[in-house]
């Protein structure tokens, strides 16, 4: 009976044509907007993610047990002795979900450069590798990032290098606490200057060779801090990261912790942004109840005597509901189709070509990364599956005083209409 | 006929049915309605945004000695006389209704021990009763209380600084920086002053959620810090906080000619959080694009609405033109017949859309209803969004309904206007 | 650098306290007298100083060799004698200004204040504890709590409240002194909750340059933040992995020589003479 009933509620769409097809479009449109909408703001979580890590963070990172947060330059992998710093990098980067992985060494001391000190942080990496999980080579002003060639060379932001007064080519003391308890200090060159946007970065962070921090620090070859990571799929950083804890247990004892572990600031608002957009999805269904009512319910109207001379040959209510409710369905579900066809074209060109918003005001820094005002999109199908999902149960629902209305018709009553 | 008598029908034949009518035009001004809320919330929430990420720094507008947002270098006071000056201008009747506070403060960095640790600092003396108006600091106190005038020695801090040094409420903190150097003094210029040290208790610890203020912003009370410093009587700036942040560029230019010729910085909040700035920009061009769907979309409900409506009626217009009736007058019929129910369809949209901006405007609209667990407590925002609309909105939204509406209608309206006779009467 | 339990107005037993004309009942003024004593038993126009640190740590132990000048109040100059990777690194302060001079980069650095409440060269004590001079007067109330016996030594005990206004971290600190010629034996610093948080023991008493003091004093940090012991029995010492049987975090300071005012030129503390 239930196919013959939609196949019967489809025909009678198309007895109106024009009525159907208007609304059609109607919630169609609407179905391409939010589809629109959503990739945009996939596309936007994502640059923010991206921008986020992709600095300096990276998307994951695997630590001693306890390192994290304080940082205490004594909190090696593989504790005092060290490890075998090849052997884990190689390890990790064979995950299938790992795309890169790279090796690193934190500590914390006083740059000089004659009268000016200053407090900063400090990154060993090394080049090659570190090149594959961060972005910050992209981000010189002056000079050039870290080579091999030059192992005493730092790369420091252009924030700092006005607070102590150097430029490229300068010379630079830097002081720590070496992990021996001495004063670990030594002569370098500023071979670079980097500008992220980030306050904290472009004032705090030094960057240099791996070795040459170990050397600092009075730290062994085997001794590391951390190995920074890049996904190939940063939205499943954090079952990655729990995956990878599980296998690197089994050799060393690790904590591998994703970035919204380490970026709380900007998991919120990514958190956030998904949210909002549900509030639109909100009113694309309020709309839509209106729509889909006024347009039933005057289908309804019109066919009032048909209505009845079905029920006086026998239709029982209940199947003049499932006929209306039938009829909405397919409206929506034909809805759906159009307004996914009118949307792909949209959110290929999205992905693709991106949407630019005030393109000459350059960069903008929110929460804590930089945003380009280039917006690329980004397919989120579970949003739009779930605004399809609330489309169809919005338009059920819209049908229920319709159909009932349908349903209350008296035979005779509705007969002697004209 | 009379294009007057056309109307008048056309009124008249919006009530022949008048639950379809009411249903059409709540169908419509719901439109509107939807329209006027988002856009208030939308509005509500950059205002806001803006308006607490300003007091976390230095309000809508901010005083400065020349050259200080550059160097941030603390032997930089303004000089003296423009505290006064600056009092004096915004608390004048031209000006004081669109100010909400003004705070001088000094600025410093310090260290700050504890029995168990020390840690550096960024010092902030204040006249409580001032901050209160400005910073949201002494809003975000999660144990003791904030700074009072009459308690000279307390000072205020972070939870993360208060973890640190592990003190509670009550415990004994010592404050040390650098002086100012004397002007008797045998040092010369770049060597600074005395290192001075002063004892604090602990009277409130506050919870901004940024980190950076958590565990490093401590506030005290101005004069204690001028006695510290060794500067009485001057301070480092003046922050201003208004009660609409458009009106910013016109205190800043008032301020400027009140004070000109004297070497200080005024700067509105876009030059003095130039990254506060971007991210303003960035939720603007955000709320564009969700106002043009949301624009979008209810002019799809008036399409489908109003065309519905005026399709379903081709047999009676096949009547009317059969009766007689010239397919302009049909026109001129249907026309008004549309801008009287877009009339009132406005109205209704009108007093629902304004009645629940008022409720949202007072009451807010609290988000941790909606989204119950990850609000961004570090992201600059109160749980509570207030609407803003401004008459220019209101005036714009019910003008765009409106035009849209009547559009729409045009099409139909022709539409109908040359039906063919014999196709619209038929009846089934 | 581990941040130190750093304290506003400690030294090394330079000075202590510096104490006023306050008197109460009598008893305590004889009390303050004693303790004053014992805080000027370092003071002097002017000192030269031979110095051993021996600095126990969770991870590592190091013993540094160190010589000590001093003029007046404000003018201060270290130098490290031993070990050899840190011999010659010095530290000069000149009124305000304080400078360290690292051999090794061949490099002086200008040391921010901040840098004064950092451990000193990761030891227990601060750059502040040793360079800093005491001025502080009437800081504190001081009461005897203790007279008799301990550990075979007949010592009195005075306990040292910080008056109200006293720019002092501390709740208290307790000062243990031996009866019998007024060396100090311990003091103890305790936070306001009346809980330890470190302590300084005095021992080896010799005659040196016509005073009698302790060359030998021994820093414990005593709250959970200190005190860490070796979990393993093996720490770096002077640089290398050995086994330790040192238990306990603390920093051990010995006075080898010390003269008091004998003329020094003020050119000893010049930046020039830093590069030494």
């Amino acid at each position: 009976m239930s196919g013959r009933l939609l196949r019967l509620a489809w025909r009678n769409l198309w007895r109106n044509p024009r009525r159907t097809l208007i609304t059609m479009a109607a919630i169609g449109l609407g179905y391409a907007m939010l589809l629109f909408v959503a990739c945009l703001m996939a596309g936007l979580r994502q640059q923010m993610i991206e921008s986020g890590t992709g600095l300096v963070l990276s998307d994951m990172e695997v630590h001693a047990p306890d390192y994290y947060p304080n940082r205490p330059t004594q909190q090696t992998l593989g504790g005092r002795t060290g490890t075998d710093v090849s052997a884990l990098v190689a390890d990790i980067a064979a995950d299938p979900r790992v795309q890169a992985a790279s090796p690193r060494v934190c500590g914390y001391g006083l740059v000089s450069a004659t009268h000016l000190s200053a407090g900063v942080q400090l990154l060993g990496v090394v080049p090659d590798q570190e090149q594959k999980i961060t972005v910050l080579q992209t981000r010189m002003v002056k000079g050039s990032y870290l080579t091999g060639r030059m192992p005493k060379g730092v790369v420091i932001g252009d924030k700092l290098a006005a607070t102590i007064g150097v430029k490229v080519g300068s010379e630079i003391v830097l002081l720590t606490p070496a992990a021996d308890g001495s004063t670990g200090n030594d002569l370098y060159t500023v071979t670079g200057m980097f500008h992220t946007g980030l306050d904290a970065t472009d004032r705090g962070l030094v960057l240099m060779s791996l070795a040459s921090l170990q050397e600092l620090l009075r730290l062994p070859p085997g001794r590391i801090h951390e190995v920074g990571i890049k996904l190939h799929d940063i939205t499943a950083a954090t079952t990655a990261a729990a995956a990878l804890e599980v296998q690197l247990n089994k050799a060393l004892p690790v904590r591998v912790q994703a970035w919204p572990e380490l970026a709380p600031e900007l998991a919120d608002y990514v958190q956030f942004n998904h949210r909002v957009t549900f509030i639109l999805f909100f009113i694309f269904f309020l709309l839509a109840v209106m729509g889909i009512v006024n347009t039933m319910l005057m289908a309804i109207i019109e066919r009032t005597r048909e209505l009845g001379m079905l029920m006086a040959v026998g239709m029982r209510p209940v199947q003049v509901v499932g006929l209306i409710v039938a009829e909405t369905a397919s409206l929506a579900g034909a809805s759906l189709v159009l307004g996914a066809a009118l949307g792909a074209p949209l959110l290929w060109y999205l992905q693709v070509h991106g949407l630019n918003l005030g393109g000459d005001r350059g960069a903008v820094s929110l929460a804590g990364v930089v945003v380009d005002p280039l917006w690329h999109g980004r397919q989120d199908f579970m949003a739009y599956t779930q605004a399809a999902l609330g489309l169809a149960v919005t338009a059920l629902v819209s049908a229920l005083y319709p159909a009932l209305r349908a349903a209350r018709l008296r035979p005779t009553e509705a007969l002697r209409k004209v | 006929m009379g294009v007057l008598l056309l109307i008048k029908i056309g009124w008249r034949n919006l009530w022949r049915n008048p639950r379809g009518t009411l249903l059409t035009a709540l169908a419509l001004g719901l439109g509107l309605t939807l329209l006027l809320i988002s856009l208030g919330l939308l509005d509500g929430s950059h205002e806001q945004m803006v308006g607490n990420g300003v007091r976390f720094d230095t309000g809508h507008v901010v005083i400065q000695a020349q050259g200080y947002q550059d160097t941030g270098s603390q032997e930089l006071l303004l000089p003296e006389g423009v505290v006064s000056t600056t009092d004096g201008f915004l608390h004048s009747e031209a000006m004081k209704h669109n100010v909400r506070g003004v705070s001088p403060r000094l600025l410093a960095s310090g260290l700050l021990s504890s029995a168990a640790n020390a840690d550096g600092v960024r010092i902030m003396g204040v006249i409580p009763k001032e901050e209160r108006a400005v910073s949201l600091i002494p809003q975000r106190i999660v144990e003791g209380n904030y700074l009072n005038d009459d308690q000279q020695s307390g000072v205020v801090i972070g939870t993360e600084l208060a973890r640190k040094l592990d003190v509670k409420i009550g415990g004994k903190v010592v404050l040390m920086t650098q002086a100012a150097p004397q002007p008797d003094s045998k040092t010369t210029g770049e060597e600074g002053g005395e290192m001075q040290s002063t004892l604090l208790r602990v009277s409130g610890i506050f919870r901004t959620g940024i980190q950076a203020i958590d565990a490093h912003v401590i506030q005290l009370p101005l004069p204690e810090a001028q006695a510290l410093l060794g500067v009485p009587d001057r301070v480092t700036q003046v922050a201003v906080l208004l009660e609409r942040e458009g009106d910013s560029q016109m205190v800043a230019r008032g301020l400027r000619k009140q004070l000109a010729g004297v070497p200080v910085e005024i700067l509105p909040w876009r030059e003095s959080m130039p990254t506060m700035a971007q991210m303003f920009l960035l939720d603007e061009a955000f709320n564009y694009v969700m106002n043009g769907v949301v624009l979008a979309m209810v002019g799809l409900g008036i399409l489908n609405t109003i065309l519905m409506r005026v399709l379903e009626r081709r047999y009676e217009f096949g009547l009317c033109s059969a009766l007689g009736l010239r397919p302009v007058q049909l026109a001129v019929m249907i026309i008004g017949e549309s801008l009287a129910l877009t009339a009132i369809s406005l109205a209704l949209g009108l007093v629902l859309g304004l009645s629940a901006h008022h409720y949202f405007a007072t009451a807010g609209l609290d988000l941790r209803r909606f989204f119950h667990s990850g609000l961004p407590t570090a992201f600059d925002f109160d749980p509570i969004i207030y609407s803003r609309l401004s008459l220019t909105r209101i005036a714009s939204s019910v003008g765009i309904v409106f035009l849209m509406a009547t559009v729409i209608s045009f099409y139909p309206a022709l539409k109908a206007a040359r039906t063919e006779l014999p196709g619209a009467l038929k009846v089934f | 650098m581990r941040w130190q339990k750093g304290s506003a107005a400690i030294c090394l037993g330079l000075t202590w306290l510096s104490l006023g004309q306050v008197s109460q009942a009598a008893d305590d003024q004889r009390a303050r007298e004693i303790v004053d004593q014992v805080a000027r038993l370092f003071i002097s126009q002017s000192s030269i100083a031979t110095v051993e640190m021996q600095i126990t740590k969770e991870d590592w132990q190091r013993n540094i060799s160190m010589q000590f000048w001093s003029l007046g109040e404000s003018n201060i100059l270290v130098r490290i004698l031993r070990p050899q990777e840190d011999a010659g690194t010095a530290i000069l302060k000149v009124g305000n200004q304080t400078w360290c001079y690292l051999p090794k980069s061949n490099r002086t650095v200008k040391m921010p204040a901040s840098m004064m409440m950092t451990s000193w060269m990761g030891s227990h004590f601060t750059l502040n504890d040793l360079v800093k001079e005491n001025r502080l007067t009437n800081d504190y109330e001081i009461a005897t709590s203790f007279e008799g016996q301990r550990d075979g030594v007949v010592v009195s005990e005075y306990t040292l409240t910080p008056k109200p206004a006293a720019v002092v971290v501390w709740g208290k600190i307790t000062l243990e002194i031996r009866q019998a010629d007024q060396m100090p034996v311990r003091q103890r610093y305790y936070d306001e909750d009346g809980k330890l948080v470190r302590e300084l023991s005095f021992s080896e008493y010799k005659t040196v340059s016509g005073r009698l003091i302790p060359t030998r004093l021994v820093m414990r940090p005593l709250d959970k933040a200190g005190g860490k012991t070796s979990a393993d029995g093996v720490v770096l010492v002077d640089g290398v992995m050995r086994p330790t049987d040192q238990t306990v975090e603390q920093t051990t300071i010995t006075y080898e020589n010390i003269i008091f005012d004998e003329p020094i030129s003020e050119e000893t503390f010049s930046r020039r003479n830093l590069k030494q």
